[in-house]
């Protein structure tokens, strides 16, 4: 009894300190918060490199909520970032709707909100969103492999998680495309979750089929470094082109030692450096635009270089 | 006798192609206990499912008042007056007694269908009504799952009642109580005799059936052999209808010379089990535990056997001190503990016979921890025949044997271990006659070979017609110990229930 | 009626062993009259050996624990752990060969051995342990690992499970065909494989045969946890990278494939036979559909009504015995 006593007075008091020491600091001296849905893959993690080194660069403070893929969880943090008084939110959201009225009462109490990367549904939520159209990134990864098989022939796509966004956008892209190019034929068109391991044995299977592919088209690196393991163990390297969109380090390398054909860059460091520079400034009072779209970038064995750290 | 209210004639039934009831009729009159008797498999389960129309007959009739009755579920015969008391009693154990009594036809405050609301307080004041014209002495209020096994049997026949049923089944309703409960049991069925209630009786137990029963019917292999007033009835000559052999006499018992002493139990005590237990087993020897259910009989072996840790007090085997504190060393001092629930803690009901009767033993049958299985197998079949267990091979589900051929199967395992020291919990529970002989005759010639037995059992002719002594506890102490020329069932019984004066003196 | 009994139940068993054989070939023989030209090819016969082989060495792990009455939540996350470990060890010109491999195993029994400690002596569900192992191995996988795929090991890294034996037998075939050998060897053979059936039909007669229940508990987790750990180093091997997230709910498909094999949950009952042909079946099923072109949303719906047809049948079985 008396150990809990204790327990609990230790823990109300530890409470206090924190809530007076939040309350100490001058408001200019608010750190800014970024919300991130989750820290597992390269995409993530490079987000909140940029974020970060950008916040330094600027003399500001930056505190990362990492939200664990779980929207309710997004919510309460945002929730208690705003109660402790911040100066301005960088959200990466887990969910397009959940984080709506959240980030409304931010916005009514007066902090500056910009979204990255993924939109939400309810623009006018936030001051700004930074970001990239999927569709434009589809566009450029199937235009790049319909060029490079001299537009026509089989196609395969390997697609995220039917009903994802950048699933949906990035593959309206490639049929876009496709409409210039009627010689072209997909011969299969499923998803592999994101997943590598999926995709390797998708297209092993598919391979068993005979079909003569020209090139396999994924939403993004993981699922295309899947392609190629099974493709190369299929010894069809010479004859099937992959391409996948995202630019992480591993495809990169793929890229640079000539077996994974282009990769495309959302620009990741771009859009966080611009989400950050976007919030600073709104948080002084600046104008800027609602919409900042940064450019998608092809990464070939010619310029990988470039990207390669 | 008074009127006929309930006649079967010719019944048969087959399962699969055999048949198990073949041309039965029986008849029952009001306000008479009419003993079912047999071996497992006899037909008796059967054939009062048929009058539950738990199971339906391929040919005969079924009269009730002379009126013929097709029942086709349960519901059916409990609406015309008919309840059975299961052998193992299944109630829902997490409601009170009363709301037991009503379950399914609950008293209402409101009718509003399916939403109507319980009258909880009348329930419990009609069941303490009940309670009382029986003279039962139950809370209604108690949990069901705080009754003993005879309660709830008594809640059960109050519920019988309630029912206003004229017929009550009871199969094997005294195969879990004591002794003493038994006597409670006989009570309420000598009121209901009076009451005109008609009782089928079915049972093991040769003493019961012969204090409560008014006629006996043997079945045998699903004939009917024959039916008389108990009167008219000998122990010896039902049980020679029901195996249909000769049997010498009940209890065999053969002389053996008892020799050194082999299990020495000093000052043993665990808490709130027992207390200072002191006796020694001899070499030769079958040493009775008698005692109340609850007395810390089954405590007392399940710790000498080293499932359980003692407090005080210690085990010397053949004389050296040991410390047993798992069962695999009691094993090693070659101990071997027949338990009292074979189904709970003596078999594993998934697997074969071979391989239940290998399980205690399978390290000596194996080289570096690979299992010799030729080995295994003429050990298994060596055993299957040594016991006349009834399989078709070692290979069958143990699950698929009769009781006592289950039991025999817990036997062969232990057996196979080689023990110098047998003990057996409540060895012949539930099982029928002939494997119940197959079972004394082995003890007899175990003991014959120089092992030393130590059996508890709560039906004391067994264990007087057994034992060479018998040790008897009350309420976790040892009140007493009997020489055989002693051997009455009074004696026993005074000591068993000293425990009550202990706890006056208290 | 005991010997017709007997017979009868002889007869029952045999025929639902022979029910899940059969219903493999039926399988088989739709997908190959649906595509004779494709599926019935030797090259994908040994393509479906192959995938089904990553989910055959955890299914065997998993056989073991449900065999015992346990149940084993964290494979997939320690086939994440082992994988990120194994491939961060596996960079060109650091360590040999043998460091990534014997750690990945090294992990998986830790982790093994460590749910069943928890499970023998903590007196706690296996199902509440291993669910909460299986958060904190993910956990430990994505900060082992910085949440980012561990990439750039060695060719002799990628040739564990990507080479083949006499050119057309993967090596992942080969792992998957001694796990099961050896798993056969020891579940039928041996005093132990006895033992986890006697701890799963019923503990307590377990026990007071002499049995040390913990022990064979701990037995089961740790061979659980070191085929997870194998499974790991395969499946780095195989996509050429040691991936955090990888193995997300193959602690579900290693249970189905040996419930679909007729292992019964509720413990003591199970042939390894059977875990092999579920997983098999899983394999051939994703195969089949893959190459049919059928959108992987019904795959789903498929491969869940085999599962509870497969349960049924379990269910079946024991309701007439």
């Amino acid at each position: 009894m008396n150990t809990k006593k204790l327990l609990s007075l230790t823990i109300v008091s530890l409470m206090l300190i924190a809530l007076l020491a939040s309350c100490g600091g001058s408001s200019a001296n608010k750190p800014y918060a970024f919300f991130i849905s989750h820290q597992t893959n390269a995409f993530t993690n490079e987000l909140t490199t940029a974020i970060t080194t950008k916040a330094a660069e600027l003399g500001v403070e930056v505190t990362v909520y990492d939200a664990e893929k779980d929207p309710a969880k997004q919510v309460s943090q945002i929730e208690t970032a705003v109660n402790q008084g911040i100066a301005g939110i960088v959200i990466e959201p887990v969910s397009v709707d959940g984080v709506v009225p959240a980030l409304e009462a931010a916005k009514a109490a007066g902090i500056p909100v910009v979204v990255v990367n993924q939109r939400i549904s309810k623009a006018e939520a936030a001051d700004c969103f930074v970001g990239v159209e999927n569709v434009d990134g589809g566009k450029l990864e199937m235009l790049t492999a319909a060029e490079d098989i001299g537009g026509s022939g089989n196609v395969a796509f390997l697609l995220g998680p039917l009903g994802s966004d950048a699933q949906i956008g990035r593959t309206d892209g490639y049929y876009e495309v496709l409409k210039d190019y009627p010689d072209i034929s997909v011969a299969f068109e499923q998803t592999a979750n994101w997943v590598t391991e999926e995709a390797l044995a998708l297209v092993e299977n598919w391979l068993q089929t005979g079909t003569d592919l020209k090139a396999i088209v994924a939403n993004n690196d993981g699922m295309a470094l899947g392609a190629l393991k099974a493709v190369e163990d299929a010894k069809l390297l010479d004859q099937i082109k992959i391409y996948g969109l995202d630019a992480t380090p591993d495809a990169l390398a793929a890229v640079a030692d000539g077996r994974l054909t282009a990769t495309i860059s959302q620009n990741t460091t771009v859009q966080g450096t611009t989400a950050m520079d976007t919030v600073v400034k709104l948080a002084k009072g600046e104008k800027v635009d609602p919409e900042i779209l940064v450019d998608f970038v092809l990464i070939t064995k010619d310029n990988v270089n470039d990207f390669l750290q | 006798m008074s009127k006929t209210i309930l006649e079967t004639q010719h019944i048969t039934k087959s399962f699969f192609g055999v048949k198990v009831l073949d041309d039965i009729s029986f008849s029952l009159a009001s306000g008479e206990v009419h003993a079912l008797i047999g071996e497992n498999g006899a037909g008796k389960s059967t054939l009062v499912k048929i009058i539950m129309g738990i199971y339906q007959r391929d040919e005969g009739r079924i009269f009730l008042d002379s009126e013929e009755v097709f029942f086709q579920a349960p519901r059916d015969a409990l609406q015309h007056g008919i309840s059975i008391i299961q052998q193992e009693l299944a109630p829902i154990m997490d409601i009170d007694v009363a709301e037991y009594l009503y379950v399914g036809r609950e008293l209402h405050k409101l009718e509003l269908g399916p939403l109507s609301v319980v009258d909880q307080r009348r329930q419990r004041a009609e069941a303490k009504a009940l309670f009382e014209g029986l003279d039962i002495d139950i809370n209604p209020r108690s949990l069901m799952r705080d009754l003993s096994v005879a309660q709830m049997q008594l809640v059960e026949i109050t519920k019988a009642i309630s029912l206003s049923s004229k017929i009550i089944i009871m199969d094997e309703p005294t195969s879990a109580i004591t002794y003493k409960e038994v006597e409670t049991l006989f009570e309420q069925i000598r009121k209901l005799k009076k009451r005109g209630v008609g009782v089928i009786y079915i049972s093991h137990k040769m003493e019961e059936i012969f204090t409560i029963a008014d006629r006996i019917t043997v079945l045998r292999d699903g004939k009917h052999i024959g039916t008389d007033l108990a009167e008219n009835f000998t122990v010896d000559k039902a049980i020679k209808m029901m195996v249909g052999r000769e049997i010498k006499e009940v209890y065999p018992k053969q002389k053996v010379a008892i020799g050194e002493p082999v299990l020495e139990v000093q000052h043993l005590s665990s808490k709130h089990q027992f207390h200072d237990i002191n006796f020694c087993l001899r070499k030769g020897e079958i040493l009775g535990i008698a005692g109340l259910v609850g007395a810390g009989r089954s405590e007392l072996v399940e710790c000498i056997f080293g499932i359980t840790k003692a407090d005080e007090g210690r085990v010397l085997v053949h004389g050296q001190a040991v410390q047993i504190n798992h069962p695999k060393t009691a094993i090693r001092q070659r101990v071997a503990l027949i338990t009292e629930d074979r189904g709970h803690t003596g078999l594993n009901l998934k697997t074969s016979v071979e391989h239940n009767i290998s399980l205690a033993h399978l390290e000596r049958l194996a080289r570096f921890g690979v299992i010799d299985r030729r080995t295994e197998a003429k050990a298994a079949d060596s055993h299957i025949n040594q016991l006349k267990i009834k399989a078709l091979s070692r290979k069958s589900l143990v699950r698929s044997l009769s009781g006592g051929n289950q039991q025999k199967v817990v036997l062969a395992k232990w057996l196979l271990t080689e023990p110098d020291i047998i003990i057996l919990d409540e060895p012949t529970r539930g099982i029928d006659v002939g494997s119940k002989r197959d079972i004394y005759l082995l003890m007899g010639e175990l003991a014959k070979a120089g092992k030393a037995i130590l059996m508890i059992s709560s039906e004391i002719p067994e264990l007087m017609g057994l034992s060479d002594r018998i040790i008897v506890l009350a309420a976790g102490r040892l009140t007493g110990e009997l020489p055989q020329e002693k051997f009455t069932q009074e004696e026993i019984m005074t000591y068993a229930s000293k425990f009550e004066v202990l706890h006056d003196e208290k | 009626m005991t010997k017709n009994n007997a017979s009868k139940q002889a007869r029952l068993n045999s025929f639902r062993e022979l029910g899940i054989v059969a219903a493999f070939f039926l399988i088989l023989a739709v997908l190959v009259i649906l595509s004779p030209n494709s599926f019935a090819r030797p090259t994908n016969l040994i393509n479906i050996l192959k995938q089904a082989s990553i989910n055959g060495i955890l299914a065997t792990g998993m056989m073991f624990v449900i065999i015992s009455g346990g149940i084993d939540l964290s494979v997939g996350s320690t086939v994440a752990l082992a994988g990120v470990i194994a491939a961060t060890y596996a960079h060109p010109g650091e360590y040999p060969l043998v460091v990534p491999i014997a750690l990945s195993m090294l992990v998986g029994l830790a982790a093994g051995i460590a749910n069943g400690l928890i499970v023998a002596f903590g007196n706690i569900p296996p199902f509440i342990v291993s669910l909460g192992s299986m958060t904190i191995i993910r956990g430990l996988a994505l900060i082992a690992s910085n949440g980012q795929p561990v990439f750039n090991v060695t060719k002799a890294f990628e040739n564990i499970a990507g080479g083949f034996v006499l050119q057309y037998i993967p090596h992942l075939v080969i792992f998957f065909l001694s796990v099961t050998a050896i798993s056969a060897f020891v579940l039928t053979r041996t005093v132990f494989g006895r033992r986890v059936y006697a701890v799963g039909g019923n503990e307590a007669t377990a026990k007071v045969s002499g049995i040390n229940v913990n022990m064979i508990k701990i037995g089961v987790y740790s061979i659980s946890g070191f085929l997870a750990g194998l499974a790991g180093l395969l499946l780095a091997s195989r996509i050429v990278s040691g991936n955090p997230t990888a193995g997300q709910s193959y602690e579900l498909d290693a249970i189905a494939a040996a419930v679909i094999g007729g292992v019964s949950m509720t413990g003591g009952a199970g042939k390894w036979y059977g875990t092999v042909i579920g997983a098999l079946i899983i394999a051939v099923i994703g195969n089949g559909l893959d190459i049919l072109n059928v959108s992987s949303h019904f795959q789903l719906i498929i491969k869940g009504t085999i599962i509870i047809v497969a349960v049924l049948l379990d269910v079946k079985g024991k309701g007439n015995q």
